[in-house]
């Protein structure tokens, strides 16, 4: 064993004769005029090994930086064995041999992949009305078995995770409010303030980033490993739409469970804050349940379903896309299914804040 | 280009007619041209990398050409309306390199899938049919399975099977035989002139394996950095005079090469290299 690792070690060290060969015609080259010719002996080496191989390729290499050709002479036919395969190009860093693109190359190239996103998002949507509204009136319905699967999965198993943040989430929102309303007496209003943040934005937010992290991740991830395999690429050979098997069952699956949840989430959170304002401030559970009454809009509540319904179809599409347009193997679903929890809950974000401005000024 | 000449007259299931094909502004395939006829074995051969995938992704419409067209059967895939290339690809079966099978669903489920999407038969039916298929192809203990609870060429012998769900009048195999034992590659061989010889199946094969094409193939076709090399029945692809060819053929290794700056700085035997014999 020990001598195994020794004879492994040798194989990986540049022998002394050769370092001092290559220290000496270094100096030699660095005197030499462009345009002239070095020869470097190599007939008293019997065998090289890899790493002596690339060591005397730089020698060739700093010759040709100063104009110098370098030649090796006299080598010998198992010395020759270690130069197959090494060329002066190995030495080029990756990004040497690419090379740099300009700032208006750069622009230009970030312009047509945001184009080719656009259209192949486009190309999504066209895909999805088609299953969705035309394609059943031609003997191809929805598959809705599969859609099930897909609301058991989001849906349903998403249950527990949603009811525990969002009562923590109301809980806390009371504990914040507790702070500064007592102050003026006003702590009964715990209740207005849990009720109207929860159903206006807390609830649609908090659900979308879960459903984001935990389903639109599992997508993107399961549809990238479809077309690593080469599942996908399978089922188009069979005449079997993607677009209907698999993208239409998980849109539909999200815009039914998302709202769900929601609705979910508005009660568990208002429950949260009841618990506390009830609980631990004593603010008689009649009173705080009267409050929260008095509190509840209508208006607050589609607002905040129609908010749901905008973030399912945002985290669907991003998901799906980032799932079907997997490059680079398993290393490409990893990076293709970070991206996609990164932008849906950006996206998801961007549209509560663009809801919100419209909402306040139609209010 | 040594083309061997085509002295089948009988009718061309495939036929490919200048195919050009890039992949990043690369050039993957040149101005291919080749045949499958109705009812023959047809495979093609070329060394790793050298765009027969790439072919055949072609032939099954699974990517455009960049020019050129493709015909099955008369019929080009790529400028088919919906409908019509749902019927094309009907009857068409492939089996990819890896098997592709769906990997949450059971070897049976795999097989029915297409059975229940592209038939009338009710899901028992669908099932008994999957069974069969896998019979055929020597996995019937393995029908409740799933992929991933199964070896390589067990997941091979399913893709071949999931292929033949819809008796498909073309058949398609990437790399059918490679990492297979012999006795399973031996059966695989002898299932495919059973198809071909029963089911008059027009059978296209990418394959490396000398024993096998010698033993099924009718045709070949020769590819080389995306162009044809040669084109015909077997045995006049394998005279065919090319060095390529002939290495292929008799097995003999590429000449390692030195490359670039290199050749021009390495002096073996008082011979710059790549000169001399070395």
């Amino acid at each position: 064993m020990e001598q195994d690792r020794a004879a492994i070690v040798h194989a990986l060290r540049v022998s002394d004769h050769i370092l001092s060969l290559v220290r000496q015609h270094t100096e030699q080259i660095e005197q030499l005029r462009p345009g002239t010719r070095h020869f470097l002996d190599l007939g008293q080496v019997p065998h090289l090994n890899g790493l002596e191989a690339a060591t005397l390729l730089r020698l060739v290499q700093r010759g040709k930086s100063r104009g110098v050709t370098v030649q090796f002479t006299g080598v010998r036919q198992q010395a020759h064995q270690a130069f197959i395969g090494l060329d002066l190009s190995l030495l080029d860093s990756p990004e040497q041999r690419r090379g740099r693109l300009s700032l208006l190359e750069s622009v230009g190239a970030h312009t047509l992949t945001a184009v080719a996103t656009g259209r192949r998002l486009i190309e999504m949507i066209g895909e999805l009305a088609y299953w969705l509204c035309i394609a059943p009136w031609r003997g191809k319905g929805i598959k809705w078995d599969r859609t099930y699967e897909q609301i058991v999965k989001i849906g349903v198993d998403g249950i527990p995770i949603v009811t525990f943040l969002s009562f923590l989430v109301g809980a806390v929102l009371a504990l914040n409010a507790a702070s500064q309303l007592r102050q003026f007496g006003a702590a009964i209003y715990i209740a207005n303030l849990v009720a109207v943040s929860m159903t206006r934005e807390m609830a649609p937010l908090i659900t979308a980033i879960i459903v984001a992290g935990r389903s639109g991740s599992a997508i993107t991830a399961e549809l990238g490993t479809m077309v690593v395999s080469e599942e996908i690429d399978a089922m188009r050979t069979m005449a079997l739409s993607p677009g209907r098997f698999l993208l239409l069952p998980r849109m539909l699956a999200l815009l039914c469970a998302v709202p769900s949840l929601t609705m979910l989430s508005n009660v568990t959170g208002i429950f949260g804050g009841y618990w506390i304002g009830v609980l631990v401030l004593g603010l008689g559970s009649r009173n705080y349940l009267q409050q929260t009454g008095q509190a509840l809009l209508m208006s607050d509540l589609v607002t905040g379903m129609i908010k749901s319904l905008v973030f399912a179809g945002l985290i669907g599409l991003v998901a799906c896309y980032r799932g079907f347009y997997v490059h680079g193997g398993a290393e490409g679903v990893g990076t293709n299914t970070t991206a996609s929890v990164v932008a849906s809950i950006v996206l998801c974000i961007l549209a509560d804040a663009v809801f919100t401005t419209i909402f306040f000024y139609l209010s | 280009m040594p083309t061997a000449a085509a002295s089948s007259s009988s009718h061309s299931a495939v036929q490919v007619d200048g195919l050009v094909a890039e992949y990043d502004g690369r050039a993957v395939l040149d101005r291919v041209s080749m045949q499958a006829h109705q009812g023959e074995i047809t495979v093609v051969l070329g060394e790793s990398g050298c765009g027969k995938t790439t072919l055949l992704r072609h032939i099954v419409g699974l990517l455009t050409p960049k020019a050129g067209q493709v015909l099955i059967n008369g019929r080009n895939l790529h400028a088919a309306g919906e409908e019509e290339r749902e019927r094309i690809l009907r009857d068409i079966g492939m089996s990819f390199q890896g098997g592709a099978l769906f990997s949450s669903l059971t070897l049976e489920e795999n097989i029915a899938l297409p059975i229940i999407e592209h038939t009338q038969v009710d899901r028992e039916t669908a099932t008994l049919l999957a069974r069969m298929k896998l019979c055929v192809v020597g996995l019937e203990h393995a029908a409740r399975l799933l992929p991933a609870e199964i070896s390589g060429g067990m997941r091979k012998r399913a893709a071949v099977a999931r292929a033949l769900a819809l008796d498909p009048g073309l058949l398609l195999f990437d790399e059918l035989s490679a990492g297979l034992d012999p006795v399973t590659a031996r059966e695989l061989d002898e299932l495919i002139l059973r198809l071909k010889e029963h089911l008059g199946m027009t059978i296209v094969i990418v394959t490396h394996e000398l024993g096998s094409i010698q033993m099924i193939a009718d045709r070949a076709v020769m590819l080389d950095a995306g162009r044809i090399l040669a084109t015909g029945p077997l045995e006049e692809v394998r005279q065919t005079d090319h060095p390529k060819i002939r290495a292929f053929f008799d097995r003999r290794p590429r000449a390692r090469t030195l490359h670039g700056d290199l050749r021009d700085s390495l002096i073996v035997n008082g011979e710059r290299y790549g000169t001399g014999s070395g």
